[in-house]
């Protein structure tokens, strides 16, 4: 058995009759960072999300922490609780933030925390400050989503999903949505994440932030892994045809 | 000849039977309300034999006259030995009713949150009832404030249908006078000044509601 953190085997994944992913496999080990690049439609996004049961696999097996994702045995209610408990360990921030906009900022960070992890408020709360000043947000902690900029809003997506303690953070294509001054201070928030040795997946078109922060490039065309390796190796030196193409179109 | 006198003596005896109007249309409300949360949530849920039972009941009620639907209870049920009173079975014809018509307007209103806020909280390790219960609920009742007043509003108005079942609210009230006083164009005139005030400062309400419901979301 290898300790890896999150454990993919023979993934597939098929809208009807579009297969999107067909048989991934991946292993994340603890504190590595993993960019996944690859054009539009190639199953990036499908795979990040079948990994936390957003979407069900149609084959293949997941295990984060040693937790058997997709256990078929499991029926009903027993599934559902399990399911809950695997996703805590699971963070997961969304293109498109998808904060809460009827909550404030420091509701929308404990609530995790306070309805799942039934932690006391003020502990969640004081975690919670924690975490949104070291994203520099403290000082918005009474404002609401509506009243935040785009990056702002990222940077809470994040401690959001961080307040839960995870083993595991995955991002989809976080910087996407914003314009462009405000890509970088999400990714240095994320770079920080790396370098205190949090195990992230990174769904991303960031190439020069891949090449500086991922410890492994992923990249994916028609719902399979290509190729894959060091930062140095994909970008220096693309061993599969397609690879070279698309890193080609997104030089050019 | 028209005759002010009529308006003016009798005025108070029927705003009492508008009060009772008022009494039947918020009880209506109020269970139409639940009736319409509970069959919103069948039709969203995944379990097909609830789906099949709001489904059926939303299409019943929507494609039949509220006024059989009322003489089936009052009229009908006593067949089987279920006799209610005219209140009862009032108020039960009235927020079965009004419950189907809310049912599609919360469906509506809970459809229009985006489904990224529910991944978002299930991805936070919620349950699905947590996620509707904190997350959606909430932000639905925004959207679904201004139709659901206009469901009340009707509500009010059909009120008047419970005369045929002998509730005396306002409109058999005003019936009963007429038959004693042949002054049917005063007391009408007077019933439809009644049935008027309710309705609008129903509406006036709900306005004020959502003003403050909007000068929160603007924080927000
Ligand atoms: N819910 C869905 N239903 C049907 N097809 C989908 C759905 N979600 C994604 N797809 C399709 O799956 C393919 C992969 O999508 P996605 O994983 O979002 O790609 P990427 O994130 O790499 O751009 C695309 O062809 C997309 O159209
Ligand atoms: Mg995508």
């Amino acid at each position: 058995m290898s300790d890896a953190i999150v454990r993919v085997e023979a993934l597939r994944k098929c809208y009807g009759d579009l297969e999107v992913l067909r048989s991934v496999d991946l292993q994340v080990e603890a504190g590595e960072v993993i960019c996944i690049i690859g054009p539009s439609g190639s199953g990036k996004s499908t795979l990040l999300r079948t990994i936390n049961h957003l979407e069900v696999p149609t084959a293949g097996e997941i295990h984060v922490n040693g937790m058997f994702i997709n256990d078929t045995s499991l029926k009903g209610k027993a599934f559902d609780k399990h399911l809950c408990e695997v996703r805590t360990n699971l963070g997961m921030v969304f293109q498109h933030f998808h904060l809460f906009p009827h909550m404030s900022i420091l509701q929308n960070v404990i609530e995790g925390p306070v309805q799942v992890l039934k932690q006391n408020k003020a502990e969640a709360e004081e975690k919670a400050m924690q975490l949104l000043t070291s994203v520099g947000l403290a000082d918005k902690r009474d404002a609401y989503p509506d009243m935040l900029s785009g990056g702002q809003k990222q940077r809470v997506a994040i401690v959001r999903a961080l307040a839960m303690n995870p083993s595991v953070m995955l991002f989809d294509e976080p910087t996407s949505a914003l314009d462009p001054e405000l890509v970088g201070e999400v990714l240095s928030v994320m770079e920080g994440l790396a370098k205190e040795g949090m195990t992230m997946l990174i769904v991303t078109h960031e190439m020069e932030f891949a090449r500086k922060v991922a410890d492994r490039v992923i990249f994916m065309d028609g719902g399979f892994i290509v190729e894959q390796g060091t930062p140095d190796q994909v970008f220096g030196n693309p061993q599969h045809q397609r690879t070279q193409q698309f890193l080609a179109s997104i030089h050019s | 000849m028209f005759d002010w006198a009529i308006i003016v003596k009798y005025f108070p005896i029927l705003s009492e039977a508008a009060l009772l109007t008022l009494y039947i249309s918020v009880i209506s409300l109020v269970l139409g309300l639940i009736f319409g949360l509970a069959a919103a949530l069948a039709r969203l849920s995944s379990n097909r034999v609830l789906f099949g039972i709001a489904s059926f009941y939303i299409w019943l009620i929507r494609s039949t006259p509220l006024l059989v639907q009322l003489f089936l209870i009052y009229y009908g049920l006593p067949q089987f030995g279920l006799e209610l009173s005219p209140f009862v079975s009032g108020v039960l014809g009235l927020a079965l009713n009004v419950g189907a018509y809310n049912a599609e307007t919360i469906r509506a209103g809970i459809q229009s949150i985006s489904h990224g806020q529910t991944e978002a909280a299930l991805s936070i390790g919620m349950t699905h009832a947590q996620a509707m219960r904190r997350i959606i609920l909430p932000q639905a009742v925004r959207n679904i404030i201004p139709p659901l007043g206009n469901n009340f509003i009707i509500l009010i108005k059909d009120t008047s249908l419970v005369s045929t079942i002998t509730l005396v609210e306002l409109t058999m009230k005003t019936q009963q006078l007429v038959g004693t006083t042949y002054k049917p164009f005063e007391l009408y005139l007077a019933a439809t000044i009644l049935y008027a005030i309710l309705t609008s400062a129903t509406a006036l309400a709900l306005r004020a509601v959502e003003k403050r419901m909007h000068l929160k979301t603007q924080r927000s």
